[in-house]
């Protein structure tokens, strides 16, 4: 602290200081509420559906000297969102101190790695602060910055060597069903090797460490040919998908699909050697059967699509959902059959903490 | 010396520098961004090198966003980077500078 300069953000118009201070903005307040949303419209920025602004942990605003807000942004997670500077040319390093702030207010919470979502044209002033592309479409950009990347999460996989076939998988798992595990020997008919990767982002009825080992136990038979990965920051997470895990319009969870699917496609399936990805097929939830066609269209050609036809059991498709529900309703004989015996086993001895979850709120008809 | 935790130091202001000190693999690494980095870089990173040596590390990644930070900047914060990614930020060691 000896060393920081004092507390006061400076921004210049017209070559002379003034003090605008970076302040906090309590989006609570329903006139900073209006003057936040009808600035950051003026901007461009219009959306503001309650499934974005909700998960918001801070605001920060910078106002000129007639209380007019002339610049903010705001953090959900390690996530910046909600970025917006006036365009008046007068005003110099507003887009700076912003995103200093920021920064440096999550780092005081010890988050050093960080993302922002922005479209294409403003790609450059990010970069010019120290951001670095992970993927981009044509509406979106996702940025990094900050002690980890995609590079070095690629680089912590383990790799297979040689050239064989090898087919990707992305699970949530919400838990590891019988479904889960049909699809990944469908892959394995076809395929040499099958990276799974299981959903990080904790979101889910099952948390992500449990969801990751009972996806190892229930493959441990094949773990010659699949290769488990946490999927981390780069797949399904609240940076690249947070409508996944979220009620969200169509639009939305096109957009952050095609970009989930683009990370895949140019970042990891070719640090992989991927050369075909599996879904399942989907008959009931509506995010997921928006995001198995946006993967479809955005990863071919240039890797295999395989959305392979659900699993049944009796007739009927065998869904993680079906199991959540047996637990809820406390139901869990009639899942013996649809799931490994770990996952049973596991859902038998900790059937009171399970439905404690759902008790205190944990939606469990989402993904 | 080794670091083993990331710590931040600096702004995106003008006239300062924004230091990211984390774990390293064994030795020194920069990435620096700058609009003066034709110009300056070379004196940008040696100057983070020298603070760095003086403090006996040895092993550390560091990420340096310069706005136009005097020599004097550049060893302030990479020297507070520094001391907060060890633990010490209460007792620095003055004599680095």
């Amino acid at each position: 602290m000896l060393l920081e300069k004092c507390k006061s953000e400076k921004s210049t118009k017209n070559g002379e200081t003034m003090n605008n201070e970076v302040v906090d903005l309590n989006l609570a307040e329903p006139t900073i509420f209006r003057q936040w949303t009808l600035f950051m419209e003026n901007r461009g920025i219009i959306n503001f559906d309650s499934s974005e602004t909700r998960v918001i942990d801070s605001t920060i605003g910078i106002f000129d000297d007639s209380d007019r807000l002339i610049a903010t942004g705001s953090s959900s997670g390690n996530i910046l969102k909600y970025i917006a500077v006036s365009d008046d040319e007068s005003y110099t390093g507003l887009f700076n101190s912003i995103v200093s702030t920021l920064v440096s207010r999550l780092a005081q919470r010890g988050i050093f790695h960080v993302f922002v979502f922005t479209n294409p044209e403003h790609m450059a002033s990010f970069e010019f602060v120290g951001f670095k592309k992970v993927a981009q479409t044509d509406f979106i950009v996702l940025l990094e910055n900050g002690d980890q990347t995609i590079e070095s999460y690629l680089q912590s996989l383990p790799r297979i060597e040689g050239n064989p076939k090898i087919a990707g998988i992305v699970m949530n798992a919400n838990p590891f069903t019988q479904g889960h595990r049909y699809l990944v020997e469908q892959a394995l008919l076809q395929n040499d090797f099958v990276y799974v990767f299981v959903v990080s982002a904790d979101y889910s009825l099952f948390n992500s460490q449990e969801r990751y080992d009972l996806v190892k136990k229930g493959l441990s038979d094949l773990s010659s040919r699949v290769i488990i990965v946490a999927g981390g920051d780069y797949i399904i997470s609240a940076a690249t998908f947070p409508a996944y895990f979220l009620k969200s319009n169509e639009n939305t969870i096109e957009y952050q699909s095609e970009l989930d699917a683009q990370i895949f496609k140019e970042r990891i399936a070719k640090a992989l050697g991927i050369s075909s990805r599996f879904l399942g097929s989907e008959p009931f939830s509506k995010t997921t059967g928006i995001y198995n066609r946006v993967v479809q269209e955005t990863l071919e050609p240039d890797i295999n699509v395989h959305i392979v036809e659900r699993k049944k059991n009796d007739g009927r498709y065998v869904t993680a959902t079906e199991v959540r529900k047996a637990i809820k309703n406390n139901k869990i004989d009639s899942i013996e059959k649809l799931v490994p015996d770990s996952t049973y086993d596991f859902i038998k001895s900790n059937l009171g903490r399970l439905q404690n979850r759902i008790e205190r709120g944990m939606n469990i008809n989402g993904n | 010396m080794e670091i083993e935790n990331t710590a931040l130091a600096g702004t995106l202001e003008s006239s300062d520098i924004q230091i990211m000190i984390s774990k390293g693999d064994g030795k020194i690494t920069i990435e620096l961004e700058s609009d003066v980095k034709k110009e300056f870089g070379d004196e940008i990173e040696s100057v983070i090198k020298q603070t760095l040596a003086a403090s006996n590390i040895e092993s550390a990644k560091v990420k340096a966003v310069d706005k136009g930070a005097l020599n004097c900047v550049i060893r302030a914060r990479t020297l507070t980077a520094a001391n907060r990614a060890l633990g010490i930020a209460d007792k620095p060691s003055w004599e680095v500078l």
